[in-house]
């Protein structure tokens, strides 16, 4: 099988055409037909804004799923977390040749380590960017820090893409971003009146990952549509909480086992989605200056440990989601090896067991198949909370 | 002929087990066998023997890792019917101690029987029956006399390998050096029992500590882990049967709702 | 806060009196068991200077027993400017010191026993797993660890720190200054240096608000200038080891690396090492080396593998292998150059920015090529260390290349810092048995 195919999602039907086209033709299908650069970007959190803003098209890079292939699958040793471990075997066996560019979002030291194994030793051409969290609860510094960093990257990707960044364009790019949010938002926050179920949700709001932003907004709005006055799901609702929801099988299994996903807490999904309500100052994004309000969005997003958020905020989040939702349970989706969340664990679980609240820890190892033992624990849980 | 009113049927990874149960809930047939690898004939075979001695009518509930494969009214993880079957023999919530031959579970039982808490072993063999199988198969000691081997041990020689493999070689290496076998024997059960008895603390909770399994019938391990948790460890009747017995009832109380 | 009188007078009376006395005691007693005893084994005879490297250590430890209330407390990583904290009177609590401390005493199972049962996953850095287990526990080696006022915390090393500082925060409701050092791909851009210089000046008031007290701009330069003295005294007796034989052993290194990390900026540090380096040079001068037949000089990269430090070091002495020079050893050597007394701020800034985990793989590279040139070396061993990935990733081509471009022989062992469970004895020696094998 290709690795692109594997590189998430099948192919799907973008709005601005009508035939079934794959990530690699879509990326393909941009440069040609409006001259866009495709840059590929490293977990987790980055400036999007600024991409879209400089017309340059946003593929993150989560795996591919299953075991690392090629010469590379080697070069990184084997307690070292498979989206890293997988992302650079990708990238060094010409997986990314369909792109431009590479984004390193400064996420972990696994992360950190690879941006200069692939961009110094890596054997492969394209231009690397990087890009710097704060890490660190918000100070003055942190604030200044981001809009540094923030202004570099622009500066960087300016030269790389041929385009100017206006304040205009700036602007622009987060009012879409902001349009995209709200609706994403809309449909995580009101889950229980969609009638789809989690696979082809989740397939539906994964590709955002991928498609040029405008064509993405297409059928997000289109999907809020179908929010029904009153709950129509009938399953166990349950939170998960993890980096992303692959493999996608995991949806599936949750769903034929008569639960679904009623609150988010996925950093590839909903610990991006900035909501009104989540800022304690003005509105995310109503400052005149675009940067003031780009800093302000970073500090709004939901709290993630790769963004080194206090886990007390982080129990707040999942406090208010779990309130939200009406969700029986919990299931934590953490990724082996992966330090961030890993440290993060304990003190969520004591907070889920002083609220009575049922956890199901799942270590996943982004395996392209959930093992019959994983298969079991998430029904095993079900059954459970039925 | 006895009525059995439901049969269960647990397809673990080393063993099948088949057991009828009658309206009382009591066992009136069983058959336990190793699994073979092409489970439908093995089961249907099973199947037919049981319903020869019990009554041919009894609906069937399915658990264990191969249940999928089995024609069956409901299909059910093993630890809900564990949980359930324990709590048939016991009557009070405790915490189960299940060690098949490729995986254990503990489980947190409630005061109606329901399922609190559980936790699973981790993908390796270490923290299994097989660890005790491989080790003691390449050492020549039968599983059927490991037991009374543990038993007259002066002290246990300890083994500090997590993973079986290597395990393996640091025993040949103790035997090699002149250590005695029954040390060593005691030292793996010990070994074993202390990541059981982690696996159990991650599962949290008090009460009574039953066990469940094949793993179970061996006395020298009942021990150690009741040693290592330090509390007392009660052996439940029929130990390997616990899982089909749960599957049974709870397939009987579908069909009797 | 204020301590009290009392504590205080304790505390110095620990550090200056009773503390000495004890050790001087333990000494006395440990030469009555040894005498009598023959020198025998591949080593060369030990360094005098270890008993006064015992005493300092022990005696740190032991003050740090009456610490609490006496003096304000602070938990500090290896990697923190640890010179803006002196002129406030903390005293500095070490856990990756303490931690080592543990794998050598081969207690860490235990400790990580007891919070892995609270949840922390046993891939978790073997250091934090130690310390976390050490706090919840109460067990330690060192008798008793003061509770800290505040907590330091220096990104400069891994990420993993402020996670596991974060956790000890929580646990001990106390402040935690973090200074986020931001990773240095090529060259640091000015904005990054002037973040962290932000984050310096923000510390300085949480850690004047904690100990109640000024930092007086002298006093904070004479910090700077001891640390860089303390940085330059250790160069000077690593630098030793590039004559044949070398004076003393990679693991002896490792030991001695203490007092630099420990008691950076203090006097007793610096006339510590003046009398090692003195040592050393005088070995040098006699030709008594750390092995007693030096046949084979080799590089480590990475942590020590604590367990195991004395079966590794008597293995490779046994054939006349000696680790001359060690990535890890040399990391402190290092950050000395860009200290500057006139600018203790700003330099500590580009200094912390610029330790070797915290830069990319092309500078890690050179730092390997260099010592390996200057130190003569024919072979190195990469420990891949489970526990530290900052350290670990990039080691696979790090060994091509090092191979490659020096033609050396490298070894990539397998193995762990502090847990032994993730350590195989025997197929870790048959590696390492291997490779010297290879040697011819």
């Amino acid at each position: 099988m290709p690795l692109e195919a594997l590189a998430n999602h099948g192919p799907v039907v973008v709005s601005s055409g009508t035939e079934l086209v794959t990530r690699r033709e879509h990326i393909a299908a941009q440069r040609e037909a409006h001259g866009r650069l495709a840059v590929a970007v490293l977990p987790i959190h980055y400036p999007k804004e600024i991409l879209t803003a400089l017309d340059l098209l946003a593929v993150e890079l989560w795996g591919p799923p299953g075991a690392p292939r090629g010469e590379a699958a080697g070069r990184l040793q084997s307690y070292v977390c498979a989206l890293a471990r997988n992302a650079l075997a990708f990238l060094a066996s010409g997986g990314a040749d369909a792109v431009d560019g590479v984004l390193f979002p400064h996420t972990c030291d696994s992360i950190q380590g690879l941006a200069t194994l692939a961009k110094d030793f890596g054997g492969w051409g394209k231009t690397s960017f990087t890009f710097l969290h704060p890490k660190g609860p918000d100070r003055s510094s942190a604030r200044s820090f981001v809009e540094a960093e923030m202004r570099s990257l622009a500066r960087e990707l300016e030269a790389f893409s041929g385009h100017v960044l206006e304040p205009a364009r700036l602007d622009r790019a987060i009012r879409l971003h902001r349009e995209i949010d709200a609706h994403r938002a809309a449909l995580l926050d009101g889950r229980a009146r969609l009638p789809q179920g989690d696979p082809e949700l989740y397939a539906l709001l994964r590709r955002g990952e991928w498609l040029w932003p405008e064509d993405h907004l297409d059928e997000i709005r289109a999907a809020r549509a179908s929010l029904r006055d009153r709950p129509v799901q009938r399953g166990v609702p349950v939170l998960v909480s993890g980096y992303v929801p692959e493999p996608a099988a995991m949806l599936e299994v949750l769903d034929r086992a008569g639960a679904y996903v009623a609150a988010d807490d996925y950093a590839a999904v909903g610990r991006r989605v900035v909501r009104r309500a989540d800022a304690d100052g003005p509105a995310p994004g109503a400052s005149d200056d675009p940067w003031a309000r780009l800093v302000d969005l970073y500090f709004a997003a939901p709290p993630c440990s790769t963004r080194s958020a206090d886990p007390a905020a982080r129990v707040r989040h999942l406090e208010a989601l779990l309130d939200r939702s009406g969700a029986r349970g919990v299931v934590l989706h953490v990724l082996k090896f992966c330090e961030p969340e890993l440290f993060d664990v304990p003190i969520l679980r004591r907070a889920l067991a002083a609220w009575n609240v049922p956890v199901l820890v799942l270590e996943g190892e982004l395996e392209a198949e959930l093992s019959g033992q994983a298969v079991t624990r998430i029904e095993a849980f079900v059954e459970m909370l039925s | 002929m006895s009525g059995a009113v439901a049969i269960g049927v647990d397809v673990g990874s080393t063993t099948c087990k088949v057991v009828a149960v009658d309206a009382a809930g009591r066992i009136v047939a069983h058959r336990v066998e190793p699994t073979d690898p092409r489970i439908e004939p093995q089961v249907d075979r099973l199947l037919e023997a049981v319903r020869a001695e019990a009554g041919p009518d009894a609906p069937v509930g399915a658990t264990g890792y191969g249940r999928k494969r089995v024609r069956a009214g409901r299909a059910l993880t093993e630890i809900t019917c564990h949980a359930r079957g324990a709590f048939a023999r016991v009557g009070c919530p405790g915490v189960l101690v299940d060690m098949g031959g490729q995986d254990t579970k503990v489980i947190r039982i409630g005061a109606a029987g329901e399922v609190l808490d559980f936790a699973m072993n981790d993908k390796c063999a270490a923290g299994t029956g097989r660890f005790l199988e491989v080790i003691l198969g390449r050492l020549r000691v039968p599983l059927a006399e490991v037991a009374e081997q543990v038993a007259r041990a002066a002290r246990a020689v300890p083994v500090s390998s997590t993973c079986t493999v290597f395990a393996e070689s640091e025993v040949i290496s103790l035997v090699a050096s002149g250590e005695p076998l029954e040390g060593i024997a005691k030292g793996l059960h010990q070994a074993l029992a202390s990541r059981v008895a982690a696996l159990v603390r991650s599962a949290a909770g008090g009460g009574e500590v039953f066990m469940s399994g094949g793993v179970a019938l061996n006395t020298a391990m009942v021990a150690a882990l009741g040693e290592a948790l330090r509390r007392p460890v009660r052996v439940l009747p029929e130990p390997q049967l616990v899982g089909a017995l749960g599957a049974a009832l709870s397939c009987a109380a579908v069909h009797l709702a | 806060m204020s301590p009290s009188l009392a504590r205080r007078a304790r505390y110095e009376l620990a550090g200056r009196v009773a503390g000495p006395l004890l050790v001087s005691l333990e000494a006395w007693q440990r030469r009555l068991r040894r005498r009598g005893r023959p020198r025998e084994g591949p080593f060369g005879p030990p360094l005098e200077s270890v008993r006064k490297l015992k005493e300092l250590m022990t005696l740190h430890y032991f003050q740090g027993r009456y610490a609490d209330g006496a003096v304000p407390v602070a938990w500090v990583t290896s990697g923190f400017p640890v010179e803006i904290l002196r002129p406030l009177g903390f005293h500095a609590v070490y856990p990756e010191n303490h931690a080592a401390m543990c794998g050598v005493q081969r207690i860490v199972p235990g400790l990580s026993d007891a919070v892995e049962a609270q949840g922390y996953s046993r891939d978790l850095c073997s250091y934090a797993r130690t310390d976390l287990g050490s706090v919840a526990t109460g067990r330690t080696p060192a008798g008793r660890l003061p509770r800290p006022d505040l907590l330091a915390c220096c990104t400069n090393i891994c990420q993993t720190v402020l996670y596991w500082y974060r956790a000890l925060a929580d646990h001990f409701r106390v402040p935690l200054v973090l200074v986020d050092t931001p990773y240095v791909y090529g060259e640091a851009k000015p904005h990054h240096l002037a973040y962290v210089r932000d984050q310096l000046e923000e510390l300085v008031c949480v850690a004047e608000r904690v100990s109640g007290r000024r930092v007086e701009p002298q006093a904070l330069v004479e910090a700077t200038r001891k640390a860089k003295e303390g940085t330059d005294l250790w160069a000077e007796c690593l630098a030793t080891a590039k004559q044949r034989p070398a004076p003393w052993t990679g693991i002896d290194g490792f030991f001695h690396m203490a007092p630099i990390v420990a008691l950076r900026g203090t006097e007793a540090c610096n006339a510590y090492y003046r009398l090692l380096r003195d040592e050393l040079r005088d070995r040098v001068r006699r030709g008594i080396g750390g092995v007693r037949e030096e046949k084979h000089r080799l590089l480590w990269d990475n942590l020590p593998i604590w367990f195991a430090v004395r079966e590794v070091s008597t293995l490779l002495a046994e054939r006349g292998f000696n680790f001359v020079c060690t990535s890890y050893t040399n990391a402190w050597a290092e950050a000395g150059s860009r200290i500057d007394p006139a600018n203790p701020i700003g330099s500590a800034a580009r200094a912390y920015t610029h330790i070797i985990l915290n830069q990319d793989l092309p500078n890690r590279l050179g730092i390997l090529r260099r010592l390996a040139r200057e130190y003569a070396v024919e072979g190195a061993v990469l420990h891949s260390d489970r526990s530290c990935k900052p350290y670990s990733i990039g080691q696979v081509d790090l060994k091509e290349r090092l191979a490659a471009e020096l033609g050396i022989r490298v070894l990539l062992l397998e193995a762990d810092h502090g847990d032994p469970r993730a350590w195989a004895p025997e197929q870790g020696e048959n590696r390492l048995t291997a490779f010297m094998e290879s040697f011819g």
